[in-house]
């Protein structure tokens, strides 16, 4: 009866009892264990991707404390053990996700600090002319009111999950070294997606996509004839749906090449890419030629 | 640091300064496993190997941008810890060492000059240990666990001071109730009650009767 009872309420395999002789690594939160099946608002769209099969799972998996998705009780009985028996974490893990909470919360005391010091010209400008609604949209987008930022922890961490493996690419390196950040030109270089920014989830994940699909750029040439490769090797089911994502233009003007309201064509995205061209690509590479 | 440095055999020296120097050309995993069983062993090392592994860790920080080492250290300090009560059954003076290290780790290795939380329980684990009847019979567990405190006390509290006046009910309870103590771990505990109860630091008289016959 308590084996039934205790395999009904974990869906890990069972743990070890003697938590002094053996060691068990848990995280409190995993997601794709709990199932995301139903958890998420994404869940009731976007189930299949544009090559018609079923998604995995849209979270990256989270350790730390995630309260609110977790499900997973911090302490248990067994029947073994002689009272409750704490979820033995793993202390490599713990002091990672620490340190991911607190590079987000100092990178917001940063970016705070920073629009609070552009905010001061602007604000003057505000009350001579009068604020017309589009001076508000376009300053907005600039510098975000101190109520429009996105402080939810949970998202930010996740953004920053995010950013963070695109920043760990060697395309990323290749991209910083050859590129200056006084030499970026919008529309043409990479821009890291600003997490501090009220984005909805979709278009988020939108600006990620765009962001490390221009980064291919700069990914080193495994022999000649790569960037072709490179483009033939993008999944044409991410490029797909930029067109059915009506979002990404408005909010993410600085990454896209379009400034109109119209999204991306599959052309248009490769030609961006293509726009600052790495001085390997030789001048009879054959897309080009279409430009 | 210096008896620290030279209780280490050449091979590990050598490792910590490449890997302070290039922590990419150094199997990590290995220096930090080096350091712990040094540190396992040698008392007066595993006090000063706290500052020995800050110094590595910032150094892959700041060249490499990872923290392979440190979290090869965490993980072996757990599997250590977990197996903690074993370890003081078949040497007090490897689980003395265990608990000094863990503690100076704790000092030194902070994130974003925040101390490492997943190390608050843990460390309360062991000085809870250390204040069990049958370890305050041995001054040597008694002399770690006020070390520990005067070491790192103030810091634990700050994280949990719910569990630290737990302890001090121990150790009260110790001082007063056990009747086979040595007269050096009376005093010892007695220290430590009013070190705690002057806010982690000692009046200038209670400063003088402790130490007034120490020899610097």
């Amino acid at each position: 009866m308590w084996a039934g009872l205790w395999a009904s309420q974990f869906t890990t395999p069972p743990l070890q009892c003697h938590v002094t002789s053996t060691l068990t690594y848990e995280n409190d939160c995993k997601p794709d264990e709990n199932g995301k099946k139903g958890a998420s608002r994404w869940s009731h769209c976007r189930k299949r991707g544009a090559d018609g099969n079923l998604r995995k799972s849209y979270e990256v998996e989270e350790p730390g404390k995630c309260s609110h998705s977790s499900r997973r009780p911090e302490s248990f009985t067994t029947p073994e053990s002689e009272g409750p028996v704490s979820r033995v974490k793993n202390w490599g893990d713990e002091v990672e996700a620490e340190e991911m909470r607190s590079n987000v919360r100092r990178d917001m005391h940063r970016y705070r600090r920073r629009i609070l010091e552009a905010d001061f010209p602007q604000r003057d400008r505000k009350i001579s002319s009068g604020s017309s609604d589009s001076r508000d949209s376009r300053d907005s987008k600039e510098s975000p009111a101190k109520g429009d930022l996105e402080t939810d922890e949970t998202t930010l961490i996740r953004r920053q999950k995010q950013i963070n493996y695109g920043k760990n690419t060697l395309a990323y390196d290749r991209y910083i070294k050859d590129v200056p950040k006084d030499m970026r030109q919008p529309g043409v270089h990479p821009k890291t997606p600003n997490k501090f920014k009220k984005y909805s989830r979709r278009s988020w994940d939108q600006q990620i996509k765009l962001w490390r699909v221009k980064l291919h750029a700069w990914d080193p040439p495994a022999e000649e004839g790569s960037d072709l490769q490179q483009i033939e090797e993008i999944d044409l089911g991410e490029i797909m749906d930029f067109e059915l994502d009506v979002e990404c233009s408005a909010d993410t003007e600085s990454q896209c090449p379009t400034s109109s309201g119209a999204s991306l064509s599959l052309a248009e995205v490769i030609f961006s890419i293509y726009k600052h061209i790495p001085s390997k690509i030789s001048s009879s590479d054959p897309i080009l030629e279409f430009f | 640091m210096d008896s620290a440095w030279t209780a280490l055999d050449v091979v590990t020296q050598t490792m910590v300064q490449k890997a302070i120097a290039d922590p990419k050309t150094v199997d990590l995993e290995k220096l930090s496993n080096a350091i712990v069983d040094q540190s396992l062993k040698d008392l007066s090392f595993c006090k000063d190997a706290g500052r020995m592994c800050y110094a590595v860790v910032q150094a892959e920080v700041q060249k490499a941008a990872t923290s392979v080492f440190r979290r090869n250290l965490l993980t072996r300090l757990q599997q250590e810890f977990t197996a903690r009560e074993e370890t003081r059954n078949h040497s007090v003076q490897e689980w003395v060492c265990l608990v000094t290290f863990i503690c100076s780790i704790f000092d030194y290795i902070k994130v974003n000059n925040a101390p490492l939380v997943a190390l608050v329980d843990p460390i309360y684990d062991c000085l809870f240990r250390l204040a069990q009847p049958d370890a305050l019979m041995n001054e040597e567990e008694v002399d770690c666990l006020v070390v520990q405190l005067h070491r790192v006390g103030e810091q634990l509290e700050q994280t949990n001071s719910q569990r630290m006046n737990q302890l001090f009910y121990l150790l009260r309870d110790g001082f007063l109730l056990q009747e086979d103590l040595s007269s050096m771990t009376r005093l010892l505990l007695l220290e430590i009650l009013e070190f705690r109860a002057s806010g982690w630091t000692l009046t200038n008289t209670a400063h003088k009767y402790y130490y007034s016959e120490v020899v610097d």
